[in-house]
């Protein structure tokens, strides 16, 4: 390694939001070549985790309900009358908090804890612990709203395929959660050490807004530092973004595709006072002139994989991430080897090219790694394994006895996943493999130019879970021309084979501008739409001429979910939280936990909570129950907000479902809320926002003043069998739903 | 329990008659115990397993 100059701080930083289980790997590769070539001053800082850690303590939650109180007043809503459409997401948010926040307060570093420990193996605390922290999460954007921000998602009012609005999203610190926390938790620290070269890696939409809020703020902060940004997202829209007025108070240049060769030269360069015109894969702003003059250097060259070194993690919070055990991210090759299907972006996101590494080297860099961060979980970062490396990896995992536990996704290949194949990859420690399965329908599978069938698939997935590897499918809704009974096919298809497939990762098809579907808009039989306004759009609206339209495949997709949560164990009730969470189903995969017995394990948590249990009779209310009574029904609210029409209406980069000024027509849609009182229940222990009729309440009352339901019903004097047969069913509801608890 | 709405509500009755209506109507089979939970829908965006 040659040394140089340690007077050159690096930052690197993964902006919020990414998801919080586990840390993301592009970071840490940078950091690690960077460290290769000299540069011995690198830290990593992950502003993600930092972030959702923060939001989600007591005291960040007790200033967002104090503002919350502020910003929406319940009494407020509803004052013609009914409630409008425009004001459902107000109302609910503030119904939530006036009943959930102080449950949340208190029980906020509980839930944390149970998700980070060894309570997250078990279903009946790691379950509420979820829906707590997603709760948590609604609370805290509340404070901010109409933003939001999710375990997988941040939005704003904001549209962000428009740099006018992106950029003032920048500026808004009222409904911009980010601009506060950088100040007071991220800025102190840069200022400190005073890096001459930040990095920022932005791989998905939800990141744009607060890397650029990020940027400006360093740069008033601190302005000799160059300030670089790249990463998946960016390899979309970053052309766009850098020719967009007022983008060079955020950013100094950008970096497209890989990052090591071009992050090295600009540090490189930087160091030495040298042009930055000699880089490959850099745009950059010129200011020599005194204004920023976009510059754009031809594409460079890609690294040989294989020089790569080991990932380094070191800096990284592992202790603030949301699961128990860290589970290592370790990409085996960039690139697909394959490289045909229609719909598919990534040799945009990933540059030129497919390059592999040896599965010596792989397996070097990850038993390492597996030493270094006291853990045998990995997370294989591939757009679909080689058909060679599905046989050379395991046997070198096997012969040098690593001991791993893994997952990765995969495309189908016939002939290396077969019954051997598969087993070979079980004992190597393979314990869940993601497939590109897309449709049922051979007509769309040749459309889409996947060259595989639908049968291949389930044999390939027959053979890997014979083999005890726990198999999920990616689906496709509303590819176009696809009809309703097509799509109702795949569904069925799925069904009849859900002892094989445990998960389906369902997605609504969307159109953007890298893919085929797009450049050869003809050929799949659509028409795409222009927004002149949006100078950053990345997904476009598209007119097909059969099949169906976008708005019958969002709603195909409702009910296509909603059959998966009848049919699949693992998606039944809250299990789904198991799915939604990256590599949460994994780690119990990981500790030899069969797919079936998983599976068992969800089925026995959904029958447990359906069917009818014995009824404590010292049951009392919660002693941290919260319980308001609502002029509107908070499920009526929740069900509207659930139609299609009305998720289309807020900016959204990940799902490309964003319909300019369609509040109005959702509104006539979907119409308004008639008055209609209840009261909504909600305790720590439960973390499920209860419904109760003006009459559940009084019962409720009655519950508290007497002390128990046995003495409510020694009190409730003449109530026949009937009677008490009806309160047992309500108290036994009101249990589970931990609306009552024991009093002893 | 904390219900800061409902103690700035006036007091319509004592508690023995609240618990002698409620008696009546559970009688009647007129006590609507309906309980509602909220069971919340998955978007899009979350279930993208590849991306998040």
């Amino acid at each position: 390694m040659i040394q140089k100059s340690a007077a050159f701080p690096i930052s690197l930083i993964f902006p919020p939001q990414g998801h919080f289980t586990q840390p993301y790997l592009a970071l840490p590769c940078l950091k690690a070549w960077l460290e290769q070539h000299g540069f011995g001053d690198v830290a990593l800082v992950d502003a993600s985790i930092e972030a959702y850690d923060h939001f989600l303590s007591p005291d960040e939650l007790s200033w967002a309900a104090e503002r919350v109180a502020e910003k929406l007043p319940l009494d407020k809503f509803g004052e013609s009358g009914e409630l409008r459409f425009d004001e459902l997401e107000g109302y609910r948010a503030a119904a939530e908090s006036a009943v959930s926040a102080s449950a949340l307060i208190a029980g906020i570093d509980e839930a944390k804890r149970i998700v980070r420990g060894e309570d997250f193996y078990e279903p009946d605390a790691y379950l509420p612990a979820m829906r707590s922290i997603y709760h948590g999460l609604r609370l805290f954007s509340a404070a901010h709203f109409p933003s939001q921000l999710t375990p997988h998602n941040f939005t704003m009012r904001l549209a962000n395929d428009r740099s006018e609005e992106v950029l003032a999203a920048t500026l808004n610190e009222d409904e911009n959660p980010f601009i506060r926390f950088f100040r007071e938790r991220v800025l102190p620290g840069l200022i400190e050490r005073k890096p001459r070269l930040v990095g920022l890696s932005v791989i998905y939409g939800s990141q744009l807004i607060p890397a650029l809020t990020l940027g400006r703020m360093i740069k008033a902060a601190l302005p000799d530092c160059h300030i670089t940004a790249g990463g998946g997202f960016l390899a979309y829209i970053g052309k766009k973004l850098l020719a967009a007025p007022g983008v060079d108070a955020c950013l100094d240049s950008l970096i497209f595709h890989e990052g090591e060769a071009p992050m090295l030269a600009l540090a490189n360069a930087l160091q030495a006072g040298e042009s930055l015109s000699t880089i490959g894969s850099l745009d950059w702003y010129d200011r020599s002139s005194g204004s920023a003059v976009r510059v754009e250097n031809p594409q460079g060259h890609p690294i040989r994989l294989e020089d790569a070194p080991t990932p380094s993690f070191d800096g990284l919070p592992f202790e603030k991430y949301f699961s128990p055990e860290v589970v290592i991210p370790y990409d085996i090759n960039r690139g697909c080897y394959y490289g045909e299907c229609a719909f598919c972006t990534l040799p945009t996101v990933i540059g030129p090219g497919y390059r592999t590494r040896s599965a010596k080297k792989i397996v070097d860099h990850v038993m390492e790694l597996s030493e270094k961060l006291g853990t045998r979980n990995v997370n294989f970062i591939t757009d679909c394994m080689p058909p060679g490396m599905i046989a050379d990896l395991p046997n070198e995992l096997i012969e040098r006895k690593a001991n791993l536990r893994w997952w990765c996704d995969a495309r189908v290949e016939p002939k290396a996943y077969t019954p051997e194949g598969a087993r070979n990859l079980h004992a190597a420690g393979c314990r869940k493999l993601l497939f590109g399965f897309e449709t049922a329908t051979p007509r769309l599978l040749k459309l889409m130019k996947k060259g595989q069938s639908a049968r291949a698939t389930l044999d390939v997935a027959r053979n890997c879970t014979d083999a005890g590897i726990s198999v999920t499918f990616y689906a496709m809704v509303g590819f176009p021309s696809e009809t309703r009974e097509e799509a109702r096919a795949t569904l069925d298809f799925i069904r009849s084979n859900s002892d094989v497939v445990r998960e389906v990762s369902l997605q609504t098809f969307h159109i953007d501008e890298v893919a085929q579907t797009y450049k050869d808009a003809e050929a799949f039989g659509i028409e795409i739409l222009d927004d002149e306004h949006a100078d950053l759009q990345l997904y476009h609206d598209y007119v097909s001429e059969s099949g169906m339209t976008q708005t019958e495949a969002a709603e195909m997709f409702e009910e296509m979910m909603a059959a998966f949560r009848e049919q699949l164990p693992l998606f039944s009730g809250d299990n789904i939280y198991y799915f939604m969470n990256k590599s949460h189903y994994f780690l119990h995969l990981a500790r030899d936990v069969s797919p079936d017995e998983f599976v068992e394990l969800c089925r026995r948590r959904t029958e447990r909570r359906s069917t009818e249990q014995a009824v404590e009779r010292g049951l009392a209310p919660a002693t941290d129950l919260g319980l308001t009574t609502l002029p509107f029904r908070y499920t009526d609210v929740v069900r509207a907000l659930a139609h299609p029409l009305a998720r289309a209406v807020r900016p959204d980069f990940l799902t490309g479902r964003y319909v300019e000024d369609l509040i109005p027509r959702a509104g006539a849609e979907i119409g308004s809320i008639r008055p209609a009182e209840s009261a909504l229940a909600y305790s720590a222990n439960g973390a499920e926002y209860t419904e109760l009729s003006i009459d559940g309440k009084q019962v409720l009352d009655a519950l508290s003043e007497v002390g128990s339901l046995d003495l409510l019903l020694d009190s409730l004097a003449g109530a026949d069998e009937r009677g008490r047969a009806d309160l047992n069913r309500f108290a036994a509801r009101l249990e589970r739903a931990g609306v009552l608890s024991r009093t002893h | 329990m904390s219900n800061k709405q409902d103690q700035d509500a006036p007091t319509t009755s004592k508690p023995a008659e609240k618990l002698e209506t409620l008696a009546e109507k559970l009688k009647a089979g007129k006590l609507d115990l309906k309980v509602e939970e909220v069971e919340e829908r998955i978007s899009p965006s979350e279930t993208n397993v590849f991306d998040k």
